[in-house]
């Protein structure tokens, strides 16, 4: 099947894990592959979101009307120019901008890609932001596309999604702990709106939430071992697109880390206590559920006290990032949903469950 | 977009089909295929002509720097996808892509650098198009301007092939066109006259616009052939038309002599514009850029409504609401028009109107598709159609309806059908007769017998035998 796709890519762009590594030659890899996208098929479409610190920012998207065009030369293919210089212009800009704030002025940049040092960026990057908005996108051109398509007068026929919508995330950095929510809320719209996503985690470790998304929505996840072979990995695994993977198989994750974070503390969780009202998670028995305000009976939380394994036996107040245990290996879920308490008499029922999203995230 | 359009590309994603030009480049030599590679925008073009398993296998390979062994890529192909993937590297290989394959997968060299290059830009090689400097005086023709201009050129060549031989005159092309269009087959002349659209230029019409314009240019690379013209400059001015950009102007100086000489064959055919005939720069037309895609870019039809429907009654009454001559043309070709308004065509299909159409030397599968290609022909000019009763909503029974009519008056012409063959006759005794008959009926030959008359005929390629039958016989037992 020969059909345009739509690939959006998310580049984490967090100038303290970049410091690391080598950026200008991620940036040449990742043009080579965005170019590889577009050299495929002429109708194909491309948008490129920059996670940074505390920010997301849209670089470059093939719909937009061109306003800088550079000038054409005999040697390159006009496209693949246009999308090379935006993305790495605005690229710089942005970390220019970054470390203009946090220095002060105080460093001096050249036009070079440059990463400011470590300790000036502090704040999370906003990947969740890139994701929600790459899905904003994809979900207008879905829009526009059925706009486009739906006049020919027959109503019958279903609203066509956008053929082979695709996010890619190339991340750098652990786990956000605090995202988990949003993270899960934007892999069930992209369920729904049939988007693939697909992960590369280019240093550090595995990102458990991403291996969870790409599950969820069918697409492959890589952790890239060597960084000089990035390119290889991405084309290998990463651009085809999902017509033709029925015939070249890309790699999928056989042990996924489904656990997931405690509503009270952002910790990741072997063993949750799940709210029987509202399905809200949390690491320790808790008197009364801090989402729906449900009480539950002391002696139901002394039998789960009782219950719970010896070593995490002693329920200690905020813990410490190291108190999570190592990410189990079974692909079987592990968040073991513990036989619900039952709500006390009278107990507050009236809101209603928080969202679908705890209960799937669960319910694994 | 109507149903029958749906079902059929729902059949090509089923079976692969590649482009037409592929097989052309298949057949053309290894030392032919390995010039035209040294250019990057070659490269990048034909990489684009292949099915998306190929070119996956292509980039799969295109940055390692040392030969794969087999079963490491195989290693990745799903069960069901298997044959498709064996197809595919015996299309790679064919086009001498891929080298030493089955030893080794690993790209043709010459094929690597340019598609790196292409990829990655850089180099000296100049193939996308050398940029004319901008000349204040004499601006360039803007989009709207190239794609009027595209679509006269192109509308003209479709409107000569529908009208001709319908007492109408309409422009003529250039004397180039009409060679090609002649030399292609896609229009005879019988005894001097005028030239007439055959059975395969009714079939060409049928064809997505893109589809056609391959079909003529494919018609042209043969014809460069003969014309001793270097196909691999013919080829990679074509490659370096398609990946150039729609509205800019571009130098003809660092253009070789052959493709100097295309300039005007091209210009005939609406894919480059120039302001002289001998000026030193010309701009590409959307014709031109989106050679390499795979779905009609064609700019929309002439005309305000560039959007139309067609209403089919079960009478067989044809509504078709469109201004466009050239649709107005093809409708002619099997409808019998009665009236004409601004914005809606009145006709009917009736028999004598199909037996002309038939008379046409249009085939019988042409013909029993006829129904569908109508509703066809209108969307590749970019109308969406839409089969429907005037009082219910459409059925595709309707069109099936009509379609089964149609094929009820070709059999009606088709009344006669002649086979070559031998009559045998003058057997000496009936006995005789009964034997060779029998004989003859084993090989499953005999057409007609008469045993009254001791004769029957066989076909062509059963004489040999009988006939070494007979003269066995004969002379065994004479």
């Amino acid at each position: 099947m020969d059909r345009p796709s739509h690939l959006s890519v998310i580049v984490d762009l967090d100038p303290s894990r970049w410091t690391a590594l080598n950026l200008p030659q991620f940036i040449s890899n990742l043009l080579a592959f965005l170019n590889a996208h577009i050299a495929a098929k002429h109708e194909n479409t491309l948008a490129v979101f920059g996670a940074f610190p505390a920010k997301s920012v849209m670089l470059y998207s093939s719909l937009d009307p061109v306003t800088d065009v550079p000038p054409s030369d005999a040697n390159s293919y006009p496209p693949f120019k246009l999308v090379d210089s935006t993305v790495a212009t605005r690229i710089t800009r942005e970390l220019e901008l970054i470390a203009d704030d946090d220095l002060e002025g105080w460093w001096f940049l050249s036009s070079q890609l440059v990463c400011p040092p470590i300790s000036v960026v502090s704040a999370p990057v906003a990947l969740v932001g890139a994701l929600t908005k790459a899905l904003c996108y994809i979900n207008r051109l879905t829009i526009e596309n059925n706009a486009a398509t739906a006049n020919s007068g027959d109503q019958s026929l279903e609203p066509v999604a956008l053929p082979d919508p695709r996010i890619l995330i190339l991340s750098v950095s652990p786990d956000l702990t605090s995202s988990y929510i949003p993270v899960m809320n934007s892999i069930f719209s992209a369920q729904k709106l049939k988007v693939t996503i697909d992960a590369c985690q280019i240093s550090g470790s595995e990102n458990v939430f991403l291996q969870q998304a790409t599950h969820l929505t069918g697409g492959s996840y890589i952790c890239a071992e060597r960084q000089d072979a990035l390119l290889q990995y991405l084309t290998m695994a990463l651009l085809p697109p999902p017509s033709v993977r029925k015939t070249i198989a890309v790699p999928t994750q056989d042990k996924i880390d489904f656990r997931a974070t405690c509503f009270c503390h952002k910790n990741i969780v072997d063993i949750g206590f799940v709210c029987s009202v509202c399905l809200s998670i949390f690491c320790q028995p808790v008197p009364v559920c801090s989402t729906c305000r449900t009480k539950f009976p002391i002696k139901t939380l002394q039998r789960l006290n009782s219950s719970r394994p010896p070593l995490l036996s002693s329920p200690s107040s905020a813990s410490a990032p190291g108190r999570t245990p190592p990410p189990s290996s079974s692909a079987r879920p592990s968040t073991t949903p513990r036989p619900p308490a039952t709500p006390s008499t009278g107990g507050d029922q009236r809101q209603l469950p928080r969202s679908a999203v705890n209960g799937h995230a669960v319910g694994q | 977009m109507p149903a029958p359009v749906r079902k059929e590309e729902e059949q090509k994603s089923d079976t692969p089909t590649h482009h037409a030009l592929l097989p052309f480049l298949q057949v053309q030599s290894a030392n032919a295929l390995s010039r035209l590679y040294q250019s990057p925008s070659s490269c990048l073009s034909i990489f684009r002509l292949l099915a998306p398993v190929e070119r996956q296998i292509v980039m799969n390979l295109l940055w390692l720097e040392s030969a794969m062994t087999p079963s490491t890529l195989s290693a990745w192909v799903t069960p069901e996808g298997q044959s498709l993937y064996d197809e595919s590297l015996v299309t790679l290989t064919k086009l001498h892509i891929l080298h030493n394959y089955p030893a080794k997968l690993a790209l043709n060299s010459t094929f690597k650098s340019s598609l790196r290059q292409a990829l990655t830009g850089g180099g000296t090689s100049g193939s996308f198009g050398v940029p004319a400097e901008r000349d204040e005086k004499r601006l360039p023709l803007d989009v709207e301007g190239l794609d009027s201009y595209a679509l006269e050129r192109w509308e003209t060549i479709l409107h000569f092939m529908v009208s001709s031989g319908t007492g109408q005159n309409p422009t003529r092309p250039s004397p180039g066109v009409l060679y090609l269009l002649q030399r292609s087959g896609l229009m005879g002349t019988h005894h001097g006259s005028l030239p007439q659209i055959t059975s395969a230029g009714f079939q060409f019409l049928l064809h997505q616009s893109h589809a056609q314009l391959w079909n003529l240019l494919l018609q042209y690379l043969h014809m460069a052939e003969e014309r001793q013209m270097d196909l691999v400059e013919v080829l990679s001015f074509l490659f370096m038309l398609s990946t150039m950009e729609l509205g800019k102007e571009y130098s003809t100086e660092h253009l070789s002599q052959t493709q100097k000489a295309m300039l005007e064959d091209l210009r005939d055919y609406g894919l480059l514009w120039q302001r002289r005939p001998n000026s030193r720069r010309f701009s590409p037309t959307r014709l031109a850029t989106t050679l390499t895609s795979s779905s009609p870019d064609l700019p929309s039809s002439t005309g305000a409504s560039s959007s139309g429907f067609i209403v089919l009654e079960t009478n067989y009454r044809v509504y078709a609401y469109t201004d466009n001559p050239l649709q107005t043309a093809i409708l002619n070709l099997f409808v019998s028009l009665k009236y004409r308004f601004p914005n809606l065509v009145v006709g009917s299909i009736t028999r004598d109107s199909v037996k002309k159409a038939l008379n046409n030397g249009i085939s019988a599968d042409q013909a029993s598709g006829m129904a569908l290609s109508l509703g066809r022909t209108l969307t590749t000019r970019a109308v969406p159609v839409d089969h429907q009763l005037s009082d219910h909503p459409c059925s595709p029974t309707d069109a099936e309806e009509l379609q089964d009519q149609v094929r009820l008056w070709e059999l009606e012409k088709n009344r006669m059908k002649s086979q070559e063959g031998f009559l045998y006759t003058a057997f000496a005794s009936q006995a005789d007769y009964e034997f060779v008959l029998n004989y003859a009926k084993q090989l499953d030959v005999v057409l007609w017998e008469n045993s009254q008359k001791r004769c029957f005929f066989g076909s062509l390629e059963g004489h040999a035998n009988i006939r070494s039958f007979i003269e066995r016989r004969s002379g065994g037992g004479g």
